[in-house]
């Protein structure tokens, strides 16, 4: 079972990378558009919390959160197992990344639902 | 004349050292190298054999480029020609590079056909139709030249990285319709020093002398060792 | 040091060219993603003066040059990311060099446009 896992975590972590990556350009796309693109307002502090508020865009947040930070952390992942550093200490590596993607989700989590 | 500057190694120090070749319409760069070892300096040390592009010897970068020095033409380059040892190998006497983890790598993937129904007392003949063959062939052109890994991002900065050339052997095989192996070379395909170290930079495929594409085979590779994993985890 | 190697760009082709700055500007995304959420954490405080101070400096005529700057960095990232999963499930590879043309021309055409509407909205 474990000798499995370990190959089977490489295959499905580039395909969720490659999945979260084609939703992301739609999803950042949207994220940009509305925050950048459409009004001078947009960024002020009452539109901002009153658009957090809502749960359509709560429920929005919480997608683009998973996704973008699974996305970068992956990434971040990938890029130090190309180094030695990265070849001797795998399993460290493994852990810390996908630690790091836990936390940025829930902490962004926890910020999108208290606002 | 055509300057040849050549990155120089003797065991302790690495140098530069120019030479002055004369040349003429049609001579390679590999000519130019057994002038200089000919007429000027005899200590000067490359790899060279068949001069005809087909052992994979002589590679080598020219003007900052990963060629085959008999295969390539001085008129073609210019005035001045700067020779080093590839790059991602060590280098053991000015142009020549270490080899042996290149092809240790090469065998880890266990590149030959792998049938549990052959025998020397009762030989098969097995068949292959020619559109079979046209899945893999441009894949067994590879001369084992190290072009390809001296290019490679990940080879660069992870040792244990298998590099294009092994990939593309073991999805040679993999491809080949005489082969039952492919489950041994997927699970080492999917470890972590195999396919997953690519990341399409694709430097490898236009290195290429034999332009056999192991860019493309590194990524069909990836895909079947992707499709065989998500197989496993139905299949529990 | 061998981590320079991956942003070679001398002597190496356009596709390299690409790997390099997908990375460069994955890491420079990485770190905005960080900042972000940092930046969000202001809107914790309700009377909203924290986030708005931090609004008057980025959201400037001043700061316009970094907004345009990672906007470049995230199309070209998106963009060429979509080139990256095409090729990497083995698809169109023989036409590679049309597919990077036509990447490299988008994320130029979707750059110019985004920057040209935040110049107008930030009052430029």
């Amino acid at each position: 079972m474990e000798e499995s896992a370990k190959s089977v975590m490489e295959p499905l972590a580039w395909i969720f990378q490659l999945i979260s990556g084609l939703i992301l350009t739609l999803l950042i796309t949207i994220h940009f558009y509305l925050t950048h693109m459409t009004s001078h307002t947009a960024l002020h502090y009452n539109e901002v919390v009153a658009r957090i508020s809502t749960p359509y865009y709560k429920f929005f947040y919480i997608v683009l959160l998973f996704f973008v930070s699974f996305h970068a952390f992956n990434g971040l992942r990938a890029i130090i197992l190309d180094t030695n550093f990265g070849a001797r200490n795998r399993n460290s590596v493994n852990a810390m990344c996908y630690t790091a993607f836990i936390f940025i989700f829930l902490y962004g989590t926890f910020l999108v639902i208290i606002l | 004349m055509v300057e040849f500057r050549i990155r120089r190694f003797n065991g302790d120090e690495t140098y530069w050292e120019s030479f002055e070749v004369p040349t003429r319409r049609g001579m390679t760069v590999l000519e130019g190298l057994y002038y200089i070892k000919e007429n000027i300096d005899s200590s000067l040390t490359f790899r060279a054999s068949c001069r005809m592009g087909i052992c994979g010897s002589c590679a080598v970068k020219i003007n900052g480029r990963p060629k085959l020095a008999c295969e390539t033409q001085i008129a073609s380059v210019g005035n001045k020609i700067i020779l080093e040892p590839l790059d991602n190998f060590t280098v053991l006497k000015d142009l020549v590079t270490e080899f042996e983890g290149f092809f240790a790598k090469h065998k880890a993937v266990k590149p030959y056909l792998i049938r549990s129904d052959v025998s020397y007392e009762e030989p098969k003949e097995l068949i292959q139709t020619p559109s079979e063959l046209r899945n893999y062939y441009i894949f067994t052109l590879c001369i084992k030249c190290g072009a390809c890994y001296s290019v490679c991002p990940a080879a660069a900065t992870r040792d244990d990285c298998l590099g294009p050339a092994a990939m593309m052997a073991a999805y040679r095989f993999c491809a080949d319709s005489r082969d039952r192996g492919e489950d041994a070379r997927i699970s080492i395909a999917s470890k972590d020093l195999a396919v997953w170290r690519c990341h399409l930079a694709m430097e490898c495929s236009e290195v290429c002398p034999k332009k056999a594409e192991p860019a493309k085979a590194i990524q069909l590779l990836r895909r079947k060792t992707a499709v065989n994993a998500i197989k496993s985890i139905l299949r529990w | 040091m061998p981590i320079l190697d991956w942003f070679k760009f001398t002597n190496r082709s356009v596709y390299s060219l690409a790997f390099a700055i997908q990375r460069i500007t994955g890491i420079i995304l990485l770190f905005y993603l960080c900042l972000h959420l940092i930046f969000l954490t202001s809107l914790t405080d309700r009377t909203g003066e924290t986030y708005e101070s931090l609004i008057a400096v980025t959201v400037s005529k001043q700061f316009l040059l970094f907004d345009i700057l990672l906007v470049l960095c995230g199309v070209s990232h998106g963009i060429n990311g979509l080139r990256v999963i095409v090729h990497e499930f083995g698809f169109v590879y023989e036409y590679r060099k049309v597919v990077i043309g036509f990447a490299f021309f988008l994320v130029i055409v979707a750059w110019l446009y985004a920057s040209y509407v935040m110049y107008c909205l930030v009052g430029g």
